[in-house]
């Protein structure tokens, strides 16, 4: 339920430790309503551009949270979970969701917000007895309790497992149905893929690329391709069999520009031409190539990677 | 309503956070009914002689009270600040309603209710244990203020020393580096007259020095009134600032 009004604003935003830069000049704009994902390596700055937002760092340049000043904002319609956040242990998950639920004037039915984040059976345990999943998950209730209109969620799903992950992410996307505007951190690309309606990218304190997934898929993801494996290929016979750009890539020949319909067509091309295969991967691109991509994080991982092997020599 | 709704939520997490550190709270009553074993019961006072419990047992009655009074809330408050700091609580409080004051304030009632209670135990250990007399009578009821006025003043400045102690283990080294010669030299354990003449005057700087002052002459059926006062004043000074040292940003 997205409208035209706009919930965040940051405009310029710049926030130095010392001579580390940790946001250079971040300017975005979230509508009301928007899933807005945040990825990027760590030490990227998406915490720091967190706290910004919600006004727990001072930093240079404009920030507005539904048309106020982060630290003037209403606190009743702002729900942070942080980063790292370690509550008191020795409270149950139901008397820490009163706790907070306490600090404001009209917030949800405990038990229902407990309900939610999958804790309705656990609301009598301890903090410190649950485990790291469901711990996780009463942090997320806290941000909940006062029905908010801004939530931020920095890495909500770090240590749940897929189970709890994905009634988390089901979490989400009701709240953001319900016109809930979120702003998420994640280093999972399948999550941020499945809420997010756009794509913030941060690296290096500058936010390099923005868009819906399927926008910075087509911008920046490569070509959809096929991998062929089998004894003995030959490149160019591949090449001309196919008619199409032929490459290699640890053993195995790449295909690039194939179509999924196309495979098909490929493979009795290459059955015709009397090419012998054993097996046929087919891959499209996905948010996980923008983000390595545009991270260099590939390219990283490659150099290290040769430079392990040099050094194995 | 919502104020009183915020420092009532946040009472009762701090209320049981604590009481369910059993081993917090063994130690909170035990280390001071310890020290008036040895010194009450064991080293006893010598009205007539020389030393350091030179006094009547009577004289004592603050400086044990001190202890809970100055040693307790330091530690609780900063090394509080410390876990809070540590596990990015603060930072999720700051986009909530609660402000900074009401957070230390609730946890200053807390420290309250645990040091009212030990306050307790130890003025009545006190008149068994070392046989010191009071006067029963109006006066005595101000040890109450005294000790809630006593309390805000080091829950203010154990606030200040978490904001400043950069993890527990420092506030802790800190607490006990502030707290010690506080309660020592503040006209506690150590009269006055004992004390080189030129260090005479820094005692009065010392605010523990006006709650030695205050209950010794609450508990003699005197008036502490002025006493009270200074320790009012200074007490909401030092709770002031530690309301804004608590740290909810960076």
């Amino acid at each position: 339920m997205r409208s035209d009004a706009t919930a965040l604003v940051a405009d310029g935003v710049r926030k130095r430790y010392g001579d580390t830069v940790a946001l250079d000049g971040v300017s975005l704009s979230i509508p009301e309503g928007e899933v807005f994902g945040l990825v990027g390596p760590n030490g990227a700055g998406k915490t720091t551009l967190v706290r910004a937002l919600t006004g727990t760092a001072a930093c240079e340049g404009e920030i507005r949270v539904l048309g106020s000043a982060p630290t003037a904002v209403d606190a009743d319609r702002i729900g942070l979970l942080p980063q790292s956040f370690h509550p008191a242990d020795r409270l149950t998950a139901r008397e820490l969701l009163s706790h907070y639920a306490g600090l404001y004037d009209a917030p949800r039915d405990v038990d229902t917000v407990l309900d939610d984040v999958g804790l309705a059976d656990d609301a009598d345990t301890w903090y410190e007895n649950l485990s790291g999943g469901q711990q996780r998950r009463a942090c997320v209730g806290t941000a909940l309790v006062n029905d908010p209109d801004v939530l931020f969620l920095d890495e909500p799903t770090t240590g749940i497992d897929p189970s709890g992950r994905r009634s988390l992410w089901s979490l989400v996307e009701g709240l953001a149905a319900g016109g809930t505007t979120v702003l998420l951190t994640s280093h999972s690309m399948t999550e941020v893929e499945r809420l997010a309606d756009r794509v913030g990218l941060l690296r290096d304190g500058s936010l390099v690329a923005v868009g819906s997934p399927t926008a910075l898929v087509d911008a920046h993801g490569g070509d959809s391709h096929l991998l062929v494996e089998g004894r003995d290929l030959d490149r160019e016979t591949v090449a001309r069999a196919l008619d199409a750009t032929v490459s290699e890539r640890d053993g195995r020949l790449v295909v690039r520009n194939v179509a999924l319909a196309d495979v098909g067509r490929v493979v009795a091309d290459l059955e015709a031409a009397g090419v012998d295969v054993e097996s046929f991967t087919w891959a499209e691109p996905s948010l996980e190539d923008v983000y390595l991509s545009l991270t260099g994080e590939a390219l990283d991982e490659r150099q290290a990677s040769a430079a392990g092997t040099e050094s194995e020599r | 309503m919502s104020r009183q709704r915020r420092i009532r939520s946040t009472f009762l997490a701090a209320l049981r956070a604590f009481v369910r550190r059993k081993t917090a709270v063994f130690f909170t009553f035990f280390f001071p009914v310890l020290l008036i074993l040895i010194f009450g019961a064991l080293l006893q006072t010598q009205p007539a002689g020389g030393g350091l419990f030179a006094r009547e047992p009577a004289y004592y009655l603050p400086g044990y009270l001190g202890i809970v009074v100055v040693f307790t809330p330091l530690s609780r408050v900063g090394s509080t600040i410390a876990r809070h700091r540590d596990g990015n609580r603060f930072e999720k409080l700051a986009t909530t309603p609660l402000r900074r004051w009401e957070w230390l304030f609730a946890h200053t009632l807390v420290n309250v209710g645990v040091i009212g209670l030990a306050g307790l135990l130890l003025f009545a250990l006190v008149l068994v244990v070392t046989g010191a007399s009071v006067v029963v009578g109006p006066a005595l009821s101000a040890l109450v203020p005294l000790v809630v006025l006593g309390v805000a003043l080091f829950c203010g400045l154990g606030a200040i020393i978490g904001r400043v102690a950069d993890s527990q283990d420092g506030v802790i080294a800190a607490s006990n580096g502030v707290a010690l010669p506080v309660w020592m030299l503040s006209e506690t354990f150590v009269p006055p007259s004992m004390l080189p003449a030129w260090f005479r005057p820094v005692t009065a700087l010392s605010p523990l020095t006006y709650f030695s002052r205050g209950v010794r002459t609450a508990a003699g059926g005197g008036d502490p009134t002025g006493s009270l006062l200074v320790l009012a004043v200074v007490s909401l000074a030092v709770f002031a600032v530690g309301a804004i040292a608590v740290p909810t940003t960076e």
